[in-house]
This record gives structure tokens, sequence and C-alpha cells, in this order.
């Protein structure tokens, strides 16, 4: 079963533009994509309608990482997944463009944060994405599952952009 | 020479667009004067996945527009997505076509899968349904619409085109539905007889809707924006852009909440029986 992270080019415009921002200690920005989740014949599919923005007195200054969101940020996050009932799905942005990979610290720190969602929203799935100019890779940890799985993205706009459409992507 | 298709000629459409072509998928709701029309445009142009879906079995009076039906076909009283199955097959045998005679409502877990679903239906109160379905799953839906209208005993032909973006403004941002006009609809219901329906103004339609989906999957230019919705003056054979576009919001306020989006009956129990 394919897992597909679908939202609109209206809201993709959006988040990229918040996540180009500079912050003044932090050197790359993230937020999570608040969605919710359908089943169709052949896939999961997370659908994107909102965006929790990590707010800037939530990042902590550790130069080990591109950015690191404090226990304040992570309980807000928490918060809206818990109020809105909402799978989450974190979201950064490497600036190049090409088909991206997660860093050795991306995939560490994601094995440890996205299942904490659970805690709150137990029976929906939530995942990471990061997204390159022009592509994207994420992973998606699924209730009754122990290891993450694999997320497509699609960008629904004109054009639509979906990532396992494309050869060089 | 093969079965495949070969498709030199619309390389234009970029170096991915065979590939991304062969790997999208559309649904055609209503396979009539106008379903018919595009499930032939999009087998020529190498779209690999159809979904045609509509209940019917052809009758004699299709035969004057329904794209692919044979004098044959309405002796053997042959089901329309049957028909479009064929027409698709012959030009691109390597097409997946999963085609289901019912009405759209009895496959929604096939209808989410798809990319863009084309609305070739006739009553308001349908198109609306279709597009709140689209909106939920942020599926593009392109709906066709054309109808010919009598005043002073004379004839006029009309229609539109109209492209439904998730996040964009909606049917009844550009009052294609309105609640006077489902009403109106459903105080009709059973005694609206056959509307009159001829070949060539679903031609230049469906043109145009294959057009707006190839501008989605394989924009061959990306400076000029689609307009939402285009009308289709049939007596004097033009098309141009809507003047309502002008008074559109930038964002639609029918469909713009979070819990209007996915399954609302939820379980991840769900999850067990896919696996």
């Amino acid at each position: 079963m394919r897992t597909i992270l679908k939202l609109t080019a209206t809201l993709y415009d959006d988040l990229v533009q918040r996540l180009h921002e500079p912050h003044h200690f932090a050197g790359e920005r993230v937020a999570f994509l608040k969605c919710r989740p359908a089943l169709s014949a052949t896939s999961l599919l997370l659908l994107g309608g909102g965006v929790h923005h990590v707010e800037d007195e939530d990042y902590v200054d550790d130069p080990s990482a591109g950015s690191t969101v404090g226990r304040s940020g992570l309980r807000k996050a928490l918060q809206a997944a818990y109020t809105e009932a909402v799978s989450m799905v974190h979201v950064h942005l490497h600036e190049h463009r090409g088909k991206p990979r997660f860093s050795k610290t991306d995939l560490r720190e994601n094995a440890l944060f996205v299942p904490d969602f659970w805690n709150v929203q137990p029976s929906l799935p939530h995942g990471a994405v990061v997204f390159s100019f022009n592509s994207a890779v994420g992973q998606c940890w699924i209730p009754g599952q122990s290891s993450p799985s694999g997320v497509d993205v699609a960008i629904v706009g004109n054009p639509m952009r979906c990532t396992w459409k494309v050869m060089n992507g | 020479m093969g079965d495949k298709l070969n498709l030199k000629r619309q390389s234009f459409l970029g170096a991915d667009s065979e590939i991304v072509l062969a790997r999208s998928r559309a649904a055609l709701v209503g396979l009539g004067g106008g379903g018919s029309h595009i499930a032939q445009q999009l087998a020529h142009i190498g779209l690999g996945n159809f979904l045609p879906i509509d209940p019917d079995l052809i009758e004699d009076t299709n035969l004057n527009r329904l794209v692919g039906a044979t004098m044959e076909d309405v002796k053997l009283g042959t089901a329309k997505v049957d028909i479009a199955d064929r027409v698709i097959k012959a030009v691109n045998p390597a097409a997946e076509v999963i085609k289901r005679r019912a009405n759209w409502t009895e496959v929604t877990a096939e209808l989410r899968d798809v990319d863009v679903i084309f609305a070739c239906v006739d009553s308001i109160g349908c198109r609306s349904e279709l597009e709140a379905f689209a909106r939920r799953f942020l599926i593009p839906l392109i709906d066709i619409g054309m109808d010919v209208h009598e005043s002073n005993g004379e004839f006029s032909i009309s229609g539109q085109v109209m492209l439904s973006m998730p996040g964009k403004p909606c049917m009844r941002c550009m009052g294609l539905v309105t609640d006077e006009a489902l009403a109106a609809e459903a105080a009709r219901y059973g005694a609206a007889g056959g509307k009159p329906q001829v070949v060539w103004p679903n031609g230049t339609l469906a043109s145009i809707a294959v057009g707006f989906f190839m501008k989605l999957v394989a924009p061959w230019e990306t400076h000029k924006e689609t307009p939402l919705l285009l009308e289709y003056d049939g007596d004097v054979q033009t098309v141009s852009q809507s003047n309502k576009l002008a008074y559109l919001p930038a964002h639609c306020k029918h469909f713009d909440r979070l819990n209007e989006l996915g399954d609302p009956f939820w379980t991840p129990d769900a999850l067990t029986i896919v696996e």
C-alpha cells in the first residue's frame, strides 16, 4: 500500500514561503502539516488542510543541527494534533533541486518524535517529509506498524506535481 | 511497429510527458456525448489509466452523439463503459481501463485514487455532489455542460467547461450551483424528459476539457494561467473566458475547513483490511 501526502499548491506555496523566512539563529525553519487521512482502493492518503508553524521563540539554539524545536514547540504541536484531531506531518526544506534525502540526524529524530503524536492521536498516521525545490521524500508511521513506510507527495495545483511520476525529480 | 503508442509528435509536451501521462489516472463520470469524446482523446494522447463510470446501456437515442458507438451496440444493448473500453483499447492496447457499470457513489474507493475527475453528468445536483467528493479528497474536477434553450420559436446552444481546483473557487463561487437551481431541479424530478443533445458542441467542450487536463499534467507552457471557467456560445461558435471570473474571491469559502477533508469515518482498523 502506497502512502501519498496530498496538499494544494496554495497551501504548499504559503508553506514554502514561510520556511524560507530567516530565523535569527536557527539555520532552517520547520513546520507541521495538519492532515486528515483516508483510504483509497490502493493507498493511504494524507490530505493536508493547514499548517502549524513553529514560532520563533520555540527554536532552540543548537549548532549541531539545522534547527531544533524545543519542548514548548513540540508541546504546541501535540496540542494542535489533539484539539484538531489531525495527523501531523513534520516538514522542512532542503534548498536544492532533485530528490532530497533525510540526513542521519533527521532519521534519528523522526523516529523519536513522530511516534509521540500517537500519545495524543493514537488512531491516526503521522509522518515527516523533506521538500526540495522540485521534489520530496517522506516517512509515515501507521498505527499498528512498527517501522515507517515511504511517502509520495502530490502538490495539487495547475500544474500537478507528483513525485512518483517524473523520471528525475 | 508494435502495440506501443508512438507519441513522438507530441514531444513538445516535455521530456517526462510520456511517462507522466502513462502513470496518470483519470476518472470519467458519465460516458455519454461528452464523456465518450473525452475518453477517445485521452486514449490518443497516451493516458495510461482510465476509470470510466456509467450505469447505463446504450439506447438508440444515444447514437447521434456517443463517440465509438455503433448500430450493432444499440441492437445488443452494450454498456456505455464497454464502448469506452473498446475505443480506448483500440487506440492504446497498453492502457489500463478499470470500467465500472455503476453510479459513481458505488465506486468511491477507486475514485479516490485518480488524479483528475471529468464530470460529464446532466444534473446540477450530481455535479454538486461530485465536486464535494473531489474537494474532500483534493482531486481537481473538470466539468463540462451544454444545453439547448428554446426562445421565441428558435433554439440556442450554450455550454461551459470549468476547472474546479481544490483551494480555488468552486461551482458555488461561480454561480453554477445555487440553492435555487438545486430546488428547481428537484421540483422537476421525473418530469424533465430527454434534453436535446448533439455531437458537435459536445466535441468542442470535450476538447477544451482535455486541454485543461493537459495543462495540469503535461503543460507545454507555464506563463499563461488557464481560466477556471470558459463559456461556449454555440450559436456563433465562440469560446471565451467567463465574465464571472472578474468577481470571484481568491479562495473558496465553501470548502475551506479542515474537517471537510479525508474519510469522515476514519478508523485505523481499515488499514488492516487493506493490508
